[in-house]
């Protein structure tokens, strides 16, 4: 048994093409191992630094058995040519060549032996192979090759069994040599074993181990926020960032002045994160504080780094603070004409065109969420003043939120500052869902403008290309709908959105707009039952033939029924139905045109007069419950009539002579499909 | 050679010798800052139109880069109108350039094994030169200090072979190197001439044509007959003549754009026009080189 190591050494590759190098990587080789019929430890792993992407795979045997093969050549008919080349490519003799019948016709064959092939020889030939298999989101060349990888590659060593694998991937010769600095390029040195290598590169402190580098991250941090008495956020995706943008990590803990802690928090925490990779700290009450986490590459013994680090934030934060103050007082009602100058986008007017719309929307949707017109119709206004702002020019990612500050500072009524700050809220799946009645409203009609938008002027996303995010703005706005259970009239407010555009002299069509955004609308409600882990049968009965108005309901239903799917009130309702609706299918083929109801004179036993009465119990139970219907209850009343159905199909035969009685029994049939329906059309669920 | 040592402090000057000096010894062309108002050092001819075609080129030079909207008339001390940049531009990228350039660190006072120098993932992109690279910028603890870029493309063409591009940003290395928190305190010479002396009064001016005086009618018309005369000459097939008045226009946009007269519809289409009159440029220019 032997281990396979490789590193490819490379000039600094980029945190996210690394992960996805590594996963590549070991995707490919496992592929290859397996199938080529090479046991190995699955249990294997790949690592990497900026500069190295390891593999190392043990338990390997040096050798396999391959069992002996017909090979089919070609066919006998076929020129004399194609058999010599069939020899030639064999490395046999002509003797050795048979002809055999096959369902094809009749070919030429060659039969090889069983024979023992060495690992490394297999290695050899394919890991070129396996290297190229590699994808890369962004990859580059350089100098003079035609070779596409992340980042520069400068070598590759490559061992099997302590030896050396000899093999070319484009212009460069596998060796057992790599470099140890990683800066200069230079120190060559053999390594003959994955574990030497490790060892040797422990003590000079780098780890190539990225999930070590994580926890000893992690241990540092927390080691000092016990004795400081500080929190860090869990920030999952920017500590992944910084464990493979280092190899050897020093935390260090730094701080800036505490007067930049007036400027607003949010500035602050992006300055830090987004354009340094440091992490900031807050206090138990959740402030953040003026202490800050660097982790550097190398052991900080001068103090040159911590200063470094302090001075460059010192600079960013007096810039940030510099706009803050400037920003924060240039009054915000007396800006908005200026949004006549900025381009909301190209043939959908100027950001001022755009908030009168959502100011007529918002106050429209405001009669429904029972909140007041006013409040939103000046969030409505306010809203955008912030994109004419130097913060946000510095700073886009945080638009809307600066807008938030500003309000606040003017003296603006709570609930609009908040609905201001949250308006671009949901951002996707993942990102946080306002709560509040005005944010909510505010971003409700932020989202329908630009959809109603985007159609109008026919920039719907392909099924590849969604260049603005189309389809991101429609996720988030079944999200504000779904999540938090807002009882609005869609269908409406796409027509108002309409309306407000035409009364801008937009020519749009009304119908086609409401057309196709209804059913791209639900195609997202389906992506999102999706996301949430319903069963995709019950998510097509859900939405079958659904309106716009009932996303709710629809999102409602079937995590009610995914739910309850495996217990009895799941289990038996589609199980009546199930067996009702078959009966049908295969009836109604014999063309019976149904009615809609049964005739009770014509029942002949108890048996139907039960069944028929228990559907008219749950018809009355649908009628009654209206708005605030349980559908778990829904659930539990239809698998009530279990019992009556089943006696039913025990005791009567639906198939009588008498073919009115017989249409009569089916009639009754389709009342319970029917009567079913009221909850969704269960025709689509697999038993 | 002998550089300067850290005990005393380099200056901006001697930032820049010492710089050509090591880049000099390298090999490199050290030429002198091109003659028009250009956006960066990248715009310089002996970078775009150089890194064009096959033949193998090594340069260095200092260009002052005017970006009309960064001005601040010299209140804010990180930013500036005007600013300097070190670039070098190497055909084919060498394979040691990483080595050369951590080594041209230390021949202006910074010994890269005592800071965290690091290279963080940068990809660059020029919409008005149809140009785009990947690399990094080069953090120096926490700071960043220059831009690493193999050209993938340049002029919409595709770069081969493919050169590097290292601009360093002398005005923050400077900074770092000398320990000061404001641009305008940075010492030009041994003589104590600072950075203010010789250009505070130039930003404070040009701040105000860029962002209040600039004559807008004039300069839309301007841009006009710089493109005409661009197209022309692309005609005629003189490349480098053609390249010039092509980084006029490229100019003239930046002081219209600074000046807000410029709608966010109508920059694309600018930048649009401008990359279509240096794409036609680079055909011309590869053209003459096989």
């Amino acid at each position: 048994m032997s281990e396979l190591f490789v590193e490819l050494f490379s000039e600094e590759i980029p945190a996210k093409l690394q992960i996805n190098a590594r996963n590549e990587l070991k995707k490919n080789i496992k592929n290859f191992l397996i199938d080529s019929q090479i046991k190995f430890n699955e249990n294997f792993n790949v690592y990497s630094t900026p500069n190295r992407l390891v593999l190392h795979v043990d338990k390997i045997p040096n050798e396999i058995k391959l069992n002996s093969e017909e090979i089919r050549g070609p066919n006998v008919n076929a020129p004399e040519k194609a058999l010599e080349g069939f020899i030639r490519s064999n490395n046999t003799t002509l003797e050795k060549i048979f002809k055999k019948s096959t369902e094809k016709g009749e070919f030429y064959f060659f039969k090889k032996e069983s024979r023992k092939i060495k690992v490394s020889d297999l290695l050899e030939k394919n890991l070129s192979e396996i290297l190229t298999k590699i994808t890369w989101n962004k990859s580059m060349k350089w100098a003079n090759y035609d070779l596409y990888w992340g980042r520069p590659l400068k070598s590759i060593l490559a061992i099997f069994n302590k030896k050396p694998l000899n093999f070319v991937f484009n212009h460069i010769n596998s060796s057992n040599k790599t470099f140890t600095d990683k800066s200069l390029e230079e120190g060559l040195k053999i390594f003959n074993n994955f574990n030497s290598y490790i060892k040797f590169f422990k003590q000079k402190g780098i780890l190539i181990d990225q999930d070590l580098r994580k926890k000893i991250i992690q241990n540092k941090i927390n080691e000092i926020i016990n004795k400081k008495n500080l929190k860090i956020e869990q920030n999952e995706r920017l500590i992944d960032e910084i464990v493979n943008i280092v190899e050897k990590p020093a935390v260090i803990i730094c701080d800036f002045d505490k007067k930049f802690l007036n400027v607003p928090s949010e500035i602050l925490i992006t300055t830090m994160q987004s354009h340094q990779k440091y992490l900031p700290t807050f206090d138990k009450k959740n402030n953040l504080t003026n202490n800050f986490f660097v982790v550097s590459d190398i052991k900080d013994t001068k103090g040159f780094v911590k200063l470094g680090n302090e001075r460059v934030i010192e600079a960013r934060l007096s810039d940030a603070e510099f706009f803050w103050e400037k920003n924060k007082t240039q009054n915000l009602v007396k800006q908005v004409d200026k949004l006549k100058n900025i381009n909301y986008f190209k043939g959908l007017g100027s950001y001022f065109d755009k908030i009168q719309r959502m100011r007529k929307l918002s106050s429209l949707i405001s009669d429904d969420f029972l909140i007041s017109k006013d409040k939103i119709e000046i969030a409505s206004s306010i809203c955008k003043v912030d994109l004419m702002s130097d913060l946000v020019g510095e700073f886009p990612e945080l638009q809307g939120i600066v807008g938030g500050h500003f309000a606040k500072f003017q003296g603006f009524d709570k609930e609009v500052c908040l609905a201001v700050s949250e308006q671009y809220l949901p951002n996707g799946m993942e990102s946080k869902l306002p709560k509040k009645m005005y944010s909510v409203a505010l971003s409700l009609s932020d989202k329908l403008d630009s959809l109603v938008g985007f159609f109008g002027i026919n920039l719907k996303p392909s099924s590849s290309k969604d260049p603005y995010a189309i389809r991101r703005m429609a996720i988030s706005l079944v999200r504000l709908i779904v999540e938090n259970e807002t009882k609005i009239k869609l269908k409406d407010l796409i027509v108002y959105t309409c309306s407000a555009y035409r009364d801008q002299g937009y020519d749009f069509d009304t119908k086609k707009i409401q057309n196709e955004l209804s059913d791209f609308i639900i195609e997202r409600l389906k992506n999102y039952l999706k996301e949430k882990k319903i069963r995709q049968d019950i998510i097509e009965s859900s939405t079958f033939l659904l309106g716009l108005d009932d996303l709710l309901k629809a999102y409602k239903k079937s995590l009610c029924l995914n739910k309850n799917i495996k217990k009895e009130i799941g289990f038996e309702t589609i199980a009546v139905y199930k067996r009702s609706s078959n009966i049908l299918n295969t009836e109604e083929k014999i063309s019976i045109e149904t009615l809609g109801f049964a005739d009770p004179g014509l029942f002949k036993n108890d048996y139907e007069k039960k069944l028929y009465k228990k559907i008219n119990d749950i018809r009355k139970y649908f009628l009654s419950t209206g708005k605030d219907e349980n559908y778990e209850e829904s659930l539990k009343i239809l698998s009530s009539i279990k019992n009556e159905v089943n006696d039913f199909f025990d005791n009567v035969i639906v198939n009588d002579e008498d073919i009115i009685i017989k249409k009569n029994r089916l009639e009754l049939l389709n009342m319970l499909c029917k009567t079913f329906d009221n909850y969704f059309n269960f025709s689509k669920i697999e038993a | 050679m002998v550089y300067k040592t850290k005990k005393k402090t380099l200056s901006f000057q001697d930032t820049i010798f010492n710089l050509q000096k090591y880049w000099s010894k390298k090999g490199c062309v050290i030429l002198q800052p091109y003659d028009i108002e250009v956006g960066a050092g990248t715009f310089h001819p002996a970078t775009t139109l150089r890194s064009l075609g096959p033949k193998p080129w090594k340069t260095a030079y200092v260009q002052p880069s005017r970006r009309p909207t960064d001005g601040r008339y010299g209140d804010n001390p990180n930013r500036l109108q005007h600013y300097y940049q070190f670039q070098v531009l190497i055909k084919p990228s060498p394979k040691e350039i990483k080595k050369m350039y951590l080594n041209s660190l230390s021949s202006i006072g910074i010994n890269y094994e005592e800071h965290d120098i690091r290279f963080v993932e940068d990809d660059w992109e020029s919409p008005t030169l149809g140009a785009a690279g990947l690399g990094w910028e080069v953090w120096c603890d926490g700071m960043e200090v220059t831009q690493f870029t193999y050209f993938q493309q340049m002029a919409g063409v595709e770069c081969k072979p493919v050169s590097v591009e290292i601009t360093y940003g002398l005005e923050r290395l400077c900074m770092f190197i000398q320990n000061k928190k404001s641009v305008f305190d940075l010492i030009w010479n041994d003589e104590g001439i600072t950075y203010k002396d010789v250009f505070h009064k130039s930003e404070k001016e040009f701040s105000a044509y860029n962002f209040e005086y600039a004559n807008t009618d004039n300069l839309f018309k301007i841009f006009e007959m710089l493109e005409e005369e661009t197209k022309l000459l692309v005609e005629k097939k003189i490349s480098l003549p053609a390249y010039d008045q092509c980084l006029k226009c490229s100019h003239v946009f930046n002081i219209l754009d600074a000046r807000g007269v410029i709608s966010v519809a109508q920059r694309a289409e600018y930048i649009a026009r401008i990359r279509e009159l240096t794409k036609s440029i680079g055909k011309v220019w590869i053209e003459s080189q096989s």
